[in-house]
């Protein structure tokens, strides 16, 4: 994953009639995306807020090249979409649905791998890069451009963040949620590796939480391979075990899981680490 | 959700995995079965054994004061409201064997182990992990076969049967702790632990009546004094380590979701006044796409609806912020910036 990925040009997004597709198309419009053209089934020929209505994926190749697919189609019917971009070969796929059964998501991950394709989320607000990009949900507002990458498992403590830094008028360079979920694409050590080899980019918020290693994975990461200061916090340290909290992915199933256990292997690892996004955010620079 | 060892099997059963015979036994209703038999309390928790809740019966005479206990037996908060019976299995040597989605790597992986029964969670070495997959299974099958040391032409269609049953139920867990090797040389399913994805319930109507836990909303502590309200998984996490770190018992945590509306925020403000001995009440709400001018005029509709609403401490930030601080200051309900300063200042008004 690099930025030119990120900020490709001709962006589609499937389910684009829906509330939440038509919605966000206008919003990431608005913050200057590209959206040349979504998918509905039995939809084509309708317009979004001036965006053509197409039936399939391969019906807008025939007018377009496409660079990023974001998807608003609802749970049950996300694996067909998922694996219609997949197949397509687009090169950036943003889920934002959530409940996606995690059956369906490890055929979809398998075939993202297979095709080359790079896959944010799901059950994630996508991706900000405020002044410049918007591939999801997060509001456009709450970002303005500048230095910091952010990367989040969670949509709200991610507006947090970038809302804190936003009125201590530091800006962002990237603000990429992952998701929530057991099973999704891209992880925090590919967003730390953006953020590394990106000369944009001089410090770097992570933010996790219970559940999965992720967070441990990142630990490694960081201590081997980043040179730039980490600001890190892990959400979670009071969640019981063996119960989900909201979120797919945020359940305790051993200590190595904890959110002690991941602060203590961030700091180790050389990060700061934080017990609130408050103070968090008033200690960058 | 975990279902109970009985609602497992029965997935095993259509799977046509080999199981011991058994019967359900309802309250009130005793069914009959050969003896002996082993009557099992159906609990969703492990340490079943050990807690006393499976009891092997021989003779007719004990069959109702057995029954009898069990209903009455309560093992980590769960009194059963069903008993399974089965017939008592020969045992040559007990195994393990799970299917379970491995998250980091994106797998289904297989587990095992040589020794099965109640020990075997302390047992941290000695496990076989392999990948699989629908193409791997035969090669899988075969390296199971050598490790369990028995007939890979008996372990070929189990283990099939096992990753259909896994893949076609949408379970993210299928246990069978102990696989039992009869001395006849045949193996059985003795117990099954299985949990099922809540994200594929809509596509499996048969397990629409289970009790299904919401994860949204999760009590803590019947005994808390602080309960929580927050939008997104995340934030509520953080409310609840908040209130905690400071020293003070969280009853809940509680997500209202992103978009939430007045009628959510009702809902939850219901939601919470289960807990007894709740002193104070925070409202923690960052909005995207959720405005807080709608939480605001949900709050003052809470405050009028329910009467002895503990006090509200409340942050909001976000979409609409402005509207709603203008509209909880017209009804002189007052909110805080941050989250800490709510904290400290429910730390003021509950008595530990």
């Amino acid at each position: 994953m690099n930025s030119s990925l990120l900020l490709g040009q001709n962006v589609i997004v499937q389910g684009i009639t829906g509330a939440h597709g038509s919605f966000h198309t206008a919003a990431m419009r608005a913050a200057g995306t590209n959206v040349i053209a979504g998918t509905s089934p039995n939809k084509a020929g309708q317009f979004v807020d001036g965006v053509p209505v197409y039936n399939s994926i391969a019906a807008i190749k025939k007018d377009f090249s496409i660079d990023c697919s974001v998807i608003f189609v609802p749970a049950p019917f996300a694996k067909t979409a998922l694996l219609e971009a997949v197949t397509e070969q687009i090169p950036l796929i943003v889920c934002i649905t959530e409940g996606i059964p995690i059956h369906d998501m490890l055929e979809v991950t398998h075939k993202a791998r297979q095709n080359n394709c790079v896959l944010v989320g799901p059950n994630c607000p996508g991706i900000l890069i405020p002044g410049e990009q918007k591939l999801g949900i997060i509001p456009t507002h709450l970002g303005m451009p500048g230095t910091v990458g952010i990367v989040s498992r969670s949509g709200t403590l991610t507006y947090e963040t970038a809302a804190g830094l936003t009125e201590r008028n530091i800006g962002q360079a990237y603000i990429i949620g992952i998701g929530g979920d057991r099973i999704h694409g891209v992880g925090f050590t590919d967003c730390l590796a953006l953020f590394e080899d990106d000369p944009r980019v001089s410090s770097i918020v992570l933010i996790g939480e219970i559940g999965g290693k992720s967070e441990l994975e990142a630990a490694t990461f960081i201590k081997q391979k980043v040179t730039k200061p980490v600001y890190a916090y892990i959400v979670g340290r009071h969640a019981p075990s063996g119960v989900q909290l909201g979120h797919a992915g945020a359940i305790l199933s051993s200590d190595t899981e904890s959110a002690k256990a991941k602060t203590i292997a961030l700091a180790h690892a050389g990060a700061q680490t934080f017990t609130s996004i408050t103070e968090l955010v008033k200690t960058i620079k | 959700m975990k279902l109970l060892e009985y609602e497992a099997k029965a997935i095993l059963k259509k799977h046509h995995l080999p199981l011991p015979k058994g019967t359900i036994i309802q309250k009130g209703i005793t069914p009959e079965f050969p003896l002996p038999a082993v009557i099992k309390s159906q609990v969703p928790v492990g340490g079943r054994g050990k807690a006393g809740g499976i009891i092997v019966v021989s003779k007719s005479t004990d069959i109702i004061p057995t029954i009898d206990t069990l209903f009455q037996l309560t093992i980590k908060n769960h009194t059963p409201r069903v008993l399974l019976a089965e017939e008592v299995i020969p045992i040559k040597n007990e195994l393990y064997l799970a299917l379970l989605i491995d998250r980091d790597v994106q797998e289904i992986q297989l587990l095992a182990h040589k020794q099965g029964g109640m020990e075997v969670e302390a047992n941290h070495e000695g496990f076989l992990r392999l990948p699989l997959t629908k193409a791997s299974l035969p090669e899988c099958s075969k390296k199971l076969a050598a490790f369990f040391n028995c007939n890979v032409k008996l372990l070929t269609p189990l283990l099939k049967s096992m990753f259909t049953a896994l893949v076609t139920s949408d379970a993210t867990l299928i246990e069978i702790n102990p696989l039992i090797a009869t001395p006849n040389g045949v193996l059985i399913c003795g117990d099954c632990k299985m949990e099922i994805d809540n994200a594929a319930l809509y596509r499996h109507p048969e397990l629409k009546n289970h009790e299904n836990p919401d994860s949204n909303f999760v009590r803590l502590d019947k005994n808390g004094t602080v309960a929580t309200i927050a939008n997104g998984a995340g934030l509520a996490m953080a409310t609840v380590d908040a209130v905690a770190g400071i020293g003070m018992k969280p009853a809940n945590f509680l997500d209202i979701g992103g978009g939430a509306t007045t009628n959510s925020v009702l809902g939850a403000f219901e939601k919470i006044m289960e807990f007894p001995r709740i002193e104070a009440i925070i409202v923690n709400i960052f909005a995207g796409i959720t405005r807080c001018d709608e939480i605001a005029r949900a709050i003052i509709e809470a405050k009028q609806a329910i009467p002895h609403l503990p006090p509200l401490f409340i942050r909001l930030a976000g979409t609409n912020f402005e509207e709603a601080v203008a509209i909880l200051t017209q009804h002189d309900i007052p909110t805080l910036s941050t989250l800490e300063e709510c904290v400290a200042a429910v730390k003021g008004v509950v008595h530990e």
